[in-house]
C-alpha cells in the first residue's frame, strides 16, 4: 500500500505525463505497473511463473499463458489481462487481492489505453546502450547556456512552465563552492568573484569554476560520495568491527578526482589494477576497492557461510555502484523484476574468486588494526612525490646551510616513518564457485560457474572466450560502449553527477535502474549526457563543468506556488534546489567559518572530540577512543575516523551512512538529535568561541561591524536591520549573564584545544560566543541554496 | 528517497499548502511565497512526527513495545524448557537421530565428544498456568499466568553477529532497519519531549560479547528513526547538556534569537525545512529538561523503588533501565529496548547465567507487575529473549556442576506478555533434549509479524522500497503471526 500511495501517483502522472495520456510511454508509464504488481509471478523468474504467462516481454504477452490470449494489440476489451485487472470476481481479479498490491483505477486505464494505442513493449531503457538525440531549439532563445538548458527548456515549455530566473551572485559563488569543494567561500572570494562578475559574468563563471576543478578540495568533495558508494570505512564492521588498514585507498580516490583520472581507468585500477602491466603502487593502493566489504574473524564463524556472505556482498556493490543494478536479489532466484538471473548472480561474483578471503578467518587478530592480509606498506602519492624531492635536494649539494639540511633530513626521516599499510588484491588460484541452491550455502549440490556478463547484456556477435574471464576483463566490459556495457555505466554515473549539482538524479533512484527504479524525467538528456562522458574521455571535470556552466544550474532555488504544487520534489528544474549540506560539509562549513579548519591533505585518519563511553559496546578488544591533541583535530569530515558500528555521533546526526552497504544517496533528515548535535558537540562550541575572538579582534570596533563581518564570513552577506536588533538584544542578554558568572564565562571560552584568546575580555568574548553559536545554528548557514 | 517517505512529506506540503488557503496558479513568479500566510499554515507541533498515512491498518492492541533482548544467548534448557529425559543421559554422547548431523560452530566442531550436560536447576510448574521455570528466575514465577511462553523459536544464523543483526532487523544482511526503527518510522511518536524510540545497554560484570549500533539504527531509513541511547556516563542523551558555563537561561534567549533569525530566513525562502528545523530545536530544548524530569526517581514509591530490587537507582543497572522503561512508556514514548549483554556461556555456564539472573530476574518481573498495577500491561507488549538458544551437548569440561554450552539457532525461548497476547499459555515444543523443535516452530520472521499485528500492523503491507525490493522487517517469504497466542 505504501508504494503508490494516491497523491503521489498524481503526481508522478503529472510530472511523467504531463497531466495528458495522450500517448502512452512504455517504459516511463506502463513498465513501472507491470514491474510493481505483475512480474513477481508472471516475470524473468521461470521458476515463480505463474498459469505459463509472462509479462516483461512482449513476446511473453503475445504468447499468452493458461488462460489464453492476454493481449490482444488495440483490443483491450478481448485482452485477458485487462478482463482480469478490472474483474470484481475475487477469484479472478489480478493481482491476486493476497498479493497487496492493488492496482489504482488511475493505472487500471493506463493499462487499457495502452493496450487500445497498440500494447506495443520497448527495452528497459537502462539497457539500451544510450544514443545522441538532436538538441531541442530553445524558445526563449538567450536562455540556454550549454546544450543541457535546451533540453530543460523544452520539457518546462511541454509542462507550460517558465524556468527561475538566475540566482544573484552572491548564492551562485557559495552554491559553486559547496556544490564542487565542499567548503563555503571566503570573505575575500566572494569579493572577488562580485567584482569579476560585474566585469563579465560568463568569463568570471569560467574561471571560477576551473579554478575550483583544480583545487584539492574537489577531489575530497568527490570521493566523499565515492567513499559512499564502495563503502569504505576504517573498520572492518562485523562483531568487534576492528580498525582494518585501508585510508591509502581514501587517498588514492581523492588524487584520483583531483588528478582527472578518466573514469574507465578509475574502474581498472580498483577492480583490478593488480592485473595491469608492472602495476604501480598506487594501481596496488586502488585494488583495496575489492576489500572495502565488512569482514570477520568471529570466533566460532563458519567460513563457508561468511565466503558465500562476502561473496553476495561483492556482487550487491559492484552492481550497484557500476550497473545502477540490485543483482543482489538473484542470490537465491532468479530476479523477480529485471532480466538477472541467479546464473548471473553467481557468475559475476566468479570474478572475484581469485581472492584469497578465507586466509583472514585464520589470521585475523583482536589488535588494533587487526590483521586483513594481503596489505602493503605504503607512502601516498604525495608522500612519495616529496620523497623524490628531499631526495634530490639532499644530493644536490647546493644546500645553502648546514641547518637547511638538517631540517630536511629530519623530514625526511619523519616522513618515512609515515608509512601505512593499506589492504589490496593479489589474485590466487580461484577458487570453484558453485550456484547456491535458495542461496544456501550448506548445500553444495549446485554445478560450478565460470565468471561471465550476465547473458542478457551479451553482445551477440561477441566472440565466445576461450579463456577464463578476469577482473580486468570485467572492468573492460564496464567501461567499454562498444564491446560491452560502457554505455550504460556512463548513464549510471552521469546521473549521480547530475544529483550532486542539482540535488536529485535525472532518474530517481541512483543505484537501481531497473524494473523498480524510475524511469528518467529527462531521458534524452540523460542519453546525450552519458555520450558525452564516455566520448570525452571519461572526463569527469568536463562533465561537472558542463553542468554547474549550465543556466539550469544557475537558476533560483526560490519557488511559486504552483510550481511547488506542481512539482514538490523539483523534479522539471524550473528552479534549482535547496537542501541541507551533507555531514561532512556542516563540519566542514563551520570549521572554515571560525577559522579553525586544517586542510592538510590526506593521510591516517583523524579523531575529533567524541563523547566519553561512546565505544562502551565493541569489544574485541574493548575501545578507549582518544581525540587528536593536534591539529588533525580541525581536519576535514571526510578524514574523520569511520567506525562502522559507532560511527562519530555528529555524522550520524546528519545521516552519514555506517557504509555497511552502498549508499547512492543520503536522506536529508531533520531532527532534534541534530540540532543538539550543532548546539553542544564541543567541536562547534569551540567553532563558535574562536570565531566570537576573531569578530573581536579583526570585526572592527563596534557591534554592528562586528556583525556584519560575522555574517559576512559565515553567510556571505551582511545582516539586515531585524538580524542586527534581534543580536544585539542577545548579546546585551548575554553580556548580563555572563557579567554575573565570569566562572562560567571562563568556562564557555574554555571549550576545546584551540589556543586561548588571551589579549580578549572573557566577558566579551563569552558573550560573542554566544553570538557565533546563533550564527552556526542558523538554518541558513547550513542550508546550500 | 523512498515513495512512502515522499508521500509523508508531500502530505505536510500539501497541508500546509491548502492550510494557507493558496491556489495553483493565481500567483505570479515574482511573487515568491511570503511569510505569514504560510508561517500560519504550518502544521502543528503535535505533526512532527506522525503515523505513517493508513497506519495502524487496524486498531492495535499495543500501543508501546518494550523489548528486553538478552544478548549473547541464554541457555533454555537451563531457564525455561525443562527437559529431565536428560539427566538420564548425562555424559553419554547426544544420539545421532537427535543431533542429525546439524551444523555446529567450529568452536565445538573439533570436539570428539558431545556428552549431553543435563540443567542443574531445578524447575516447578508456575502459577495457574503451570508454566516451567527454573530455580534461575524465582521473581519471573511470579509473573508466569501473564507471559506467553514460546519454546519454539527458532533463527538462521549461529553466530553472534549476524544471529543478534536478524533478531533485531529481520535479515543477517547489515544495513536493514532495526524493528524499533521501522515502528518509529510507521507509527510516529506520542511524545512531544521525547524519542520515540529509546534504547538501554546496561553495564554488566563480564560483557563477553560486542553490541552492534545496527540493532537499534535505521538502516536504510533516515537516521531520524535511529533509537536514541540513554547512557548513564555522560550525557544521559548525546548532546543534551549545555556546554560548559552555559545556563539554561543563557540556552533559551539563544534559540529564542534563532527561532526568530530562523523565522526570518523561512519569510525570505519559503522552505518548509526551516520551519520543521525551529521545531526540532525547541524538542531539543524540551529534551534537556524533559530527561533529567525522566531519571528523578524522587517521585516513585518506595515500594516500586524495591519492587525492582537493590539496584533499581543504580544507573547504568538493568534494574534501573527497567524502570526508567516504564517511566518512558508512561510519557509515550514507543519503543523501548534494553539490551542486556553477558549470556554466551560457553563455559561455567552454572555459575555465569546465575549472576545474569541475579541481574534481570527481579527487575524483570517487577516492570511487568508495576505495568499491570498501572493498567499500562494491556496497551504494552513485552517481549524477551536472546538471539539464538543453547546446545544441549557440552562445551568444555562437563561435570554435574559445571558446563558451557555452544550456539544453538535451532530453538530456544522467549516470552512475550502484555497488549494482544494470551496470559498463561505455553507455545510449542521440542524434543527431549531441547534440540529440535517437535510441534509449532516459530521463526525470527514470525515472530517479528506478530509484534507488528500487535501493533495493529500488517506486516505484509509494511514495505520501504530500497536495493529495488520492496523491504520488510519479515523477510520475503511469507510468515503469519502466530495466531494461536493472539489473545
Amino acid at each position: 500500500m505504501f508504494r503508490n500511495p494516491p497523491a503521489l501517483q498524481l503526481v508522478t502522472a503529472v510530472l511523467s505525463t504531463g497531466g495528458l495520456f495522450a500517448e502512452v510511454d512504455f517504459n516511463r508509464d506502463i513498465r513501472p505497473i507491470l514491474s510493481d504488481h505483475c512480474f513477481a509471478c508472471h516475470g524473468p523468474d521461470e521458476h515463480e511463473r505463474k498459469g505459463k504467462l509472462r509479462l516483461d516481454t512482449a513476446e511473453g504477452a503475445l504468447k499468452g499463458g493458461d488462460i489464453g490470449d492476454a493481449l490482444l494489440p488495440e483490443n483491450p476489451d478481448e485482452s485477458e489481462i485487462i478482463h482480469r485487472i478490472f474483474s470484481a470476481d475475487l477469484e479472478e481479479v489480478m493481482p491476486p487481492p493476497d498479493a497487496n498490491k492493488n492496482l489504482s483505477d488511475e493505472q487500471k486505464n493506463l493499462l487499457r489505453e495502452w493496450i487500445k494505442q497498440g500494447g506495443e513493449y520497448a527495452e528497459p531503457w537502462s539497457y539500451r546502450p544510450p544514443e545522441t538525440s538532436p538538441v531541442p531549439p530553445a524558445r526563449i532563445s538567450d536562455w540556454p547556456a550549454t546544450w543541457i538548458d535546451n533540453f530543460i527548456l523544452d520539457r518546462l515549455h511541454r509542462e507550460g512552465l517558465e524556468p527561475a530566473p538566475d540566482t544573484d551572485p552572491v548564492t551562485l559563488v557559495r552554491r559553486l563552492h559547496f556544490d564542487l569543494i565542499g567548503l563555503p567561500p571566503s570573505a575575500e572570494e566572494v569579493g572577488r568573484f562580485l567584482k569579476e562578475w560585474k566585469d563579465n559574468p560568463t568569463d568570471c563563471l569560467e574561471k571560477t569554476v576551473e579554478e575550483l576543478l583544480s583545487s584539492p578540495h574537489f577531489g575530497e568533495r568527490m570521493a566523499m560520495y565515492w567513499l559512499d558508494l564502495v563503502r569504505y570505512a576504517d573498520t572492518c564492521g562485523y562483531h568487534g568491527d576492528q580498525d582494518h588498514s585501508i585510508s591509502p585507498y581514501r587517498d588514492y580516490v581523492i588524487d584520483a578526482f583531483n588528478d582527472n583520472m578518466p573514469f574507465d581507468q578509475f574502474t581498472r585500477e580498483q577492480l583490478a589494477g593488480d592485473l595491469l602491466d608492472s602495476p604501480t603502487i598506487d594501481q596496488k593502493i586502488a585494488t583495496g576497492y575489492n576489500r572495502l566489504l565488512q569482514t570477520s574473524h568471529e570466533g566460532g564463524l563458519q567460513a563457508k557461510e561468511y565466503l558465500a556472505i562476502y561473496f553476495a556482498d561483492r556482487v550487491r556493490n559492484l552492481s550497484n555502484v557500476w550497473m545502477g543494478a540490485t543483482v543482489g536479489c538473484a542470490q537465491c532466484h532468479d530476479h523477480k523484476y529485471d532480466p538477472y538471473t541467479a546464473r548471473d548472480f553467481y557468475a559475476l561474483g566468479a570474478f572475484f574468486a581469485d581472492i584469497d578471503e578465507a586466509q583472514h578467518f585464520r589470521v585475523g587478530t583482536n589488535n588494533l588494526p587487526t590483521r586483513r592480509p594481503p596489505e602493503i606498506d605504503v607512502h601516498s602519492k604525495r608522500e612519495r612525490m616529496r620523497l623524490a624531492e628531499l631526495g634530490t635536494k639532499l644530493s644536490s649539494h647546493t644546500l645553502a646551510t648546514s641547518e637547511e639540511r638538517k631540517a630536511l633530513e629530519a623530514e625526511l626521516a619523519a616522513l618515512k616513518k609515515r608509512q601505512r599499510k593499506t589492504m589490496i588484491t593479489v589474485a590466487t588460484k580461484p577458487r570453484t564457485i558453485r550456484i547456491l541452491p535458495r542461496g544456501d550455502w550448506l548445500d553444495e549440490s549446485g554445478p560450478a560457474v565460470e565468471p561471465a556478463f550476465p547473458a542478457f547484456l551479451e553482445k551477440p556477435g561477441n566472440p565466445v572466450q576461450s579463456k577464463r574471464l578476469t577482473r580486468l576483463d570485467l572492468a573492460n566490459w564496464l567501461t567499454d560502449p562498444a564491446q560491452g556495457t560502457g554505455g550504460l555505466t556512463a548513464r549510471v554515473m552521469v546521473n549521480r553527477f547530475w544529483y550532486l549539482v542539482f540535488g536529485s538524479g535525472i532518474s530517481k533512484r541512483l543505484d537501481d535502474f531497473g524494473g523498480q527504479g524510475e524511469a528518467p524525467v529527462h531521458p534524452k538528456l540523460l542519453d546525450n549526457l552519458a555520450v558525452e562522458f564516455y566520448k570525452s574521455g571519461w572526463d569527469i571535470k568536463h562533465m561537472m563543468t558542463l553542468l554547474v556552466t549550465s543556466r539550469t544550474y544557475r537558476q533560483s532555488s526560490l519557488e511559486t506556488v504552483d510550481l511547488r504544487e506542481r512539482d514538490p520534489y523539483n523534479r522539471l528544474l524550473a528552479r534549482q534546489s535547496r537542501y541541507r549540506l551533507p555531514a561532512e560539509t556542516i563540519r566542514d562549513n563551520a570549521l572554515a567559518i571560525s577559522g579553525l579548519l586544517r586542510t592538510s591533505y590526506g593521510g591516517a585518519s583523524a579523531k575529533p572530540y567524541q563523547p566519553l563511553g561512546y565505544y562502551k559496546h565493541l569489544n574485541f578488544p574493548g575501545r578507549k577512543y582518544s581525540h587528536h591533541a593536534d591539529d588533525r583535530q580541525w581536519r576535514r569530515g571526510i578524514y574523520v575516523h569511520w567506525q562502522r558500528q559507532f560511527l562519530h555521533p555528529m555524522l550520524r546526526a546528519f545521516d552519514a551512512p555506517t557504509r555497511e552497504e552502498c549508499t547512492a544517496e543520503r536522506p536529508r533528515s531533520n531532527t532534534p538529535t541534530a540540532a543538539m548535535t550543532l548546539l553542544n558537540d564541543p567541536s562547534f562550541v569551540e567553532a563558535a568561541r574562536v570565531f566570537a575572538a576573531r569578530a573581536l579582534s579583526e570585526g572592527g570596533p563596534s557591534v554592528d561591524s562586528r556583525l556584519a563581518f560575522s555574517y559576512q564570513e559565515a553567510l556571505s552577506r551582511t545582516p539586515d536591520e531585524e538580524e542586527i536588533r534581534i543580536m544585539k538584544q542577545l548579546l546585551s542578554t548575554a553580556l548580563r549573564e555572563f557579567e554575573s558568572a565570569p566562572a562560567a564565562a571562563k568556562a564557555l571560552v574554555s571549550t576545546g584545544m584551540a589556543p586561548a584568546a588571551g589579549s580578549l575580555e572573557i566577558i566579551q568574548h563569552a558573550a560573542w560566543t554566544t553570538v557565533a553559536r546563533a550564527i552556526l545554528n542558523l538554518s541558513e548557514t547550513y542550508t546550500r541554496n | 528517497m523512498d515513495p512512502a517517505l515522499e508521500y509523508h512529506h508531500l502530505q505536510s506540503r500539501r497541508q500546509f499548502f491548502q492550510g494557507a488557503g493558496l491556489k495553483v496558479g493565481s500567483i505570479a513568479l515574482a511573487q515568491l511565497l511570503s511569510q505569514k500566510a504560510l508561517a500560519q499554515a504550518l502544521p502543528s507541533k503535535a505533526d512532527i512526527h506522525p503515523a505513517l498515512p493508513g497506519l495502524p491498518n487496524f486498531a492495535p492492541k499495543a500501543k508501546n513495545l518494550i523489548y528486553l533482548h538478552m544478548n549473547g544467548a541464554p541457555a533454555q534448557q537451563d531457564l525455561f524448557d525443562h527437559k529431565p529425559q536428560m539427566e538420564q543421559f548425562f555424559d553419554k554422547e547426544l544420539p545421532d537421530s537427535v543431533r542429525n548431523g546439524q551444523r555446529i560452530t567450529t568452536m565445538t566442531s573439533g570436539q570428539k565428544r558431545f556428552p549431553v550436560a543435563p540443567s542443574k536447576f531445578a524447575f516447578e510448574r508456575c502459577g495457574q498456568s503451570g508454566i516451567l521455570m527454573s530455580e534461575l528466575v524465582p521473581h519471573m514465577k511470579g509473573i508466569a499466568d501473564e507471559v506467553t511462553m514460546i519454546k519454539s523459536v527458532h533463527t538462521e544464523a549461529i553466530n553472534h553477529d549476524p544471529a543478534c543483526t536478524f533478531v533485531m532487523t529481520g535479515s543477517e544482511v547489515p544495513g536493514r532497519p532495526s524493528l524499533g526503527s521501522w515502528l518509529s518510522y510507521g507509527l510516529g511518536s506520542e511524545s512531544q519531549n521525547l524519542p520515540a524510540f529509546v534504547v538501554f545497554t546496561p553495564t554488566v560484570k563480564n560483557p563477553s560479547q560486542a553490541l552492534f549500533s545496527r540493532m537499534w539504527t535505521s538502516g536504510f531509513l533516515p537516521s531520524k528513526y535511529d533509537g536514541v541511547k540513554l547512557r548513564s556516563a555522560g550525557d544521559p542523551v548525546l548532546y543534551v547538556k549545555n556546554p560548559p558555563g552555559v545556563s539554561s537561561g543563557d540556552r533559551r534567549a539563544m534559540l529564542d534569537a534563532l527561532g526568530q533569525l530562523n523565522e526570518k530566513s523561512f519569510e525570505r525562502f519559503g522552505d518548509p525545512e526551516t520551519q520543521t528545523r525551529i521545531a526540532q530545536y525547541e524538542m531539543a530544548f524540551r529534551m534537556q529538561s524533559s530527561v533529567p524530569e525522566l531519571t528523578d526517581l524522587k517521585g516513585e514509591s518506595k515500594a516500586t523503588l524495591e519492587m525492582y530490587g537493590p539496584n533499581a537507582q543504580k544507573p547504568g543497572t538493568f534494574a534501573h533501565s527497567a524502570l526508567l522503561t516504564r517511566r518512558l512508556i508512561e510519557r509515550g514514548v514507543r519503543v523501548v529496548q534494553v539490551l542486556h549483554r553477558g549470556w554466551d556461556q560457553h563455559g561455567n555456564l552454572p555459575k555465569e547465567i546465575k549472576n545474569q539472573c541475579l541481574d534481570v530476574d527481579q527487575p524483570t518481573a517487577a516492570l511487568i507487575k508495576d505495568l499491570k498495577e498501572r493498567g499500562m500491561l494491556e496497551d504494552t507488549l513485552v517481549v524477551f529473549g536472546g538471539e539464538f538458544g543453547r546446545t544441549a551437548y557440552c562445551q568444555g569440561k562437563l561435570t554435574r556442576e559445571s558446563y558451557g554450552r555452544d550456539h544453538h539457532p535451532r530453538n530456544f525461548c522467549m516470552w512475550m506478555a502484555g497488549g494482544g497476547i494470551k496470559a498463561g499459555m505455553t507455545y510449542g515444543e521440542t524434543d527431549d533434549f531441547s534440540y529440535n523443535i517437535a510441534e509449532n516452530p516459530v521463526h525470527l520472521n514470525e515472530l517479528n509479524a506478530t509484534i507488528l499485528h500487535c501493533m495493529g500492523i500488517d506486516h505484509s503491507r509494511f514495505t520501504v522500497r530500497h536495493q529495488g525490493l520492496d523491504q520488510r522487517l519479515t523477510g520475503v517469504e511469507h510468515v503469519n503471526p502466530v495466531k494461536p497466542i493472539l489473545a
